[in-house]
């Protein structure tokens, strides 16, 4: 089988500015894949073009085996894809159980008048609520959003993504705003993510939280891939240190 | 369990008007028809977030669509129904399917442009419309060689309000629902669940839009006479002030506040005269600072 993410010689340009230029890596099944860079290495340009926000300019993405570039968001959510997102976007009028439901929207079938769709409901929300319970917001299931704290609501956006039952989830910055104690958190549930088989982009520039986490990690710096490895190939990768830590910083 | 308390509500329903006058029989009739426009507003505008000023045009729509396709084109009463249902749909298809491309605003000034157009067309339609006289002076071709008129014609009206609740609960508590009120709260964040963000509020619009016109298509026979004031654009603003201090997003809210605001004027016009407007916009206006979510809002909090 091959990656199931592939993205192929990706260039997006702002006006005169390269964002992202010539963009090449993949992604396996199951795997941990962790994009780092300074701020404007062009993390998020490469992060909003896999989910559709952004159309690259050139190049090629392929998600299990079909071509996504160029599709709008929801076709590719549809495929498989869900997101989360770094400033927690959660609908705010809902309970943390209809939110989790709302990340389900693709798992349901058209018909909303079969007697097959009452037993439907009853699945995903037997299904919502155990993610809910996944990630640690149990005794909230039925609060509304506004009730959360930012880091319970970050908790949110992963169970969220989890109903639509994904094949890849991609995190962006998934650590920012929290405390150190709600980061290890977040941690502990991706890891379980990822042993669910579930493959897993990480777009972040905090080094303490994604080295330990990830499988392996692709650095870019001015919208360019400066090096790709292990964790541990990558921390004392001489482009890394001189480009994204500066010279004296040491992990 | 819950199909016992729909029955029990429809026979309630029903037989009301069997023991009221003629006179209040006709305010009842009325205000279930304001009730059904307030719980599909409530839809479009509570639950999907989409403010439009053309739900009385399309009522209005309904209304003319089917006394001119029955007695100016001559057509038989189940043709006329649904050639002037399918007139509703299109237009609704016309109107949001480019403005729901672009920001909400926009949908906001087409349905405005569209409502204060219906009235110009109604005016100056000349034989088609009647002009500025309407069309009266028609009756309700028999159904089944029966004349359908008085309280049992009111069981009709009860009927449509009943099924446009049950196909709006309906909706409201599946993935459409959820997804429409995904739509309202954050299209973004909506967009990456999967939910294709235009085509559930072309479809919403649509759908809420279909379901004034059949509310228009049943009141033109309730009056026997459609004219072009009774579908003046301040009915627009009626509806959302209903949905707004009943509690928008909520049914329970689009019928409290329909029934409140259409009999306001009924109870107060005796005791103060044509000061009642002036109640009207004051509770309007506290509804909006003092209860953002509406009279259902205030029972929630008093209830828990």
């Amino acid at each position: 089988m091959g990656p199931l993410l592939q993205v192929s010689r990706v260039t997006k340009r702002f006006g005169g500015l390269t964002a992202v230029s010539k963009l090449a890596f993949e992604l396996r099944r199951g795997e941990i894949l962790g994009v780092i860079g300074p701020n404007g290495a062009g993390k998020s340009t490469t992060f909003n073009i896999i989910a559709g926000t952004y159309a690259a300019d050139e190049g090629e993405i392929r998600f299990d085996g079909e071509s996504i570039a160029g599709m709008p968001p929801h076709q590719i959510a549809r495929r498989g894809v869900m997101r989360t997102f770094q400033h927690n976007r959660p609908f705010e009028g809902m309970s943390v159980l209809e939110n989790v439901l709302v990340g389900a929207h693709t798992r349901f079938g058209r018909n909303l008048f079969s007697r097959s769709a009452a037993a439907e409901e009853r699945e995903q929300r037997a299904q919502a609520e155990r993610l809910v319970e996944f990630v640690g917001l149990g005794e909230l299931r039925t609060a509304n959003v506004d009730r959360l704290s930012f880091g319970q609501g970050r908790l949110l956006e992963i169970a969220r993504a989890l109903a639509g039952a994904p094949k890849l989830i991609l995190f962006d910055e998934p650590a920012a705003g929290l405390t150190r104690a709600e980061a290890e958190r977040i941690a502990t549930v991706i890891r379980g993510i990822a042993e669910r088989g579930i493959a897993v982009l990480l777009i972040e520039h905090d080094m303490h939280f994604l080295l330990p986490l990830a499988h392996r990690v692709v650095v870019l710096n001015f919208g360019a891939k400066i090096a790709e490895g292990t964790p541990d190939e990558v921390r004392l990768h001489p482009a890394v240190l001189d480009a994204y830590l500066g010279h004296a910083a040491a992990v | 369990m819950r199909v016992v308390a729909w029955v029990a509500a429809f026979v309630a329903l029903a037989a009301l008007p069997f023991f009221l006058g003629s006179y209040h029989n006709d305010v009842y009739r009325k205000l279930l028809l304001w009730v059904a426009l307030a719980l599909g507003y409530n839809f479009l505008f509570g639950i999907c977030g989409q403010v439009a000023f053309s739900h009385f045009a399309f009522y209005g729509i309904g209304a003319y669509g089917v006394v001119i396709l029955l007695f100016q084109v001559g057509l038989p009463l189940p043709i006329a129904i649904l050639l002037a249902l399918l007139i509703c749909v299109i237009l609704a298809l016309i109107v949001a399917i480019p403005a729901t491309r672009l920001e909400g605003f926009y949908l906001a000034l087409v349905t405005l442009a569209l409502a204060q157009l219906f009235i110009v067309l109604l005016n100056e339609g000349g034989t088609v419309t009647g002009g500025a006289g309407g069309i009266a002076n028609y009756r309700l071709p028999p159904i089944f060689g029966t004349r359908v008129s008085g309280p049992t014609y009111t069981l009709v009206i009860v009927a449509l309000l009943m099924l446009t609740l049950a196909l709006l609960w309906r909706l409201d508590r599946s993935w459409f629902g959820r997804a429409c009120r995904a739509v309202r709260d954050n299209p973004e964040a909506a967009a990456a669940m999967g939910v294709d963000v235009a085509r559930t509020k072309v479809i919403a619009f649509t759908l809420t839009s279909a379901l004034a016109g059949m509310a228009g298509m049943v009141y033109a026979f309730v009056d026997n006479t459609v004219n072009p004031p009774i579908f003046g654009l301040e009915n627009a603003f009626l509806i959302l002030f209903m949905v707004i201090v009943g509690g928008a997003g909520r049914h329970a809210g689009a019928i409290i506040g329909a029934v409140l605001l259409f009999l306001l004027p009924f109870w107060l016009s005796p005791v103060v005269g044509h000061h009642h407007q002036l109640i009207f916009g004051a509770l309007v206006v506290g509804a909006i600072l003092l209860w953002p979510k509406g009279l259902v809002g205030i029972w929630d909090r008093f209830s828990r």
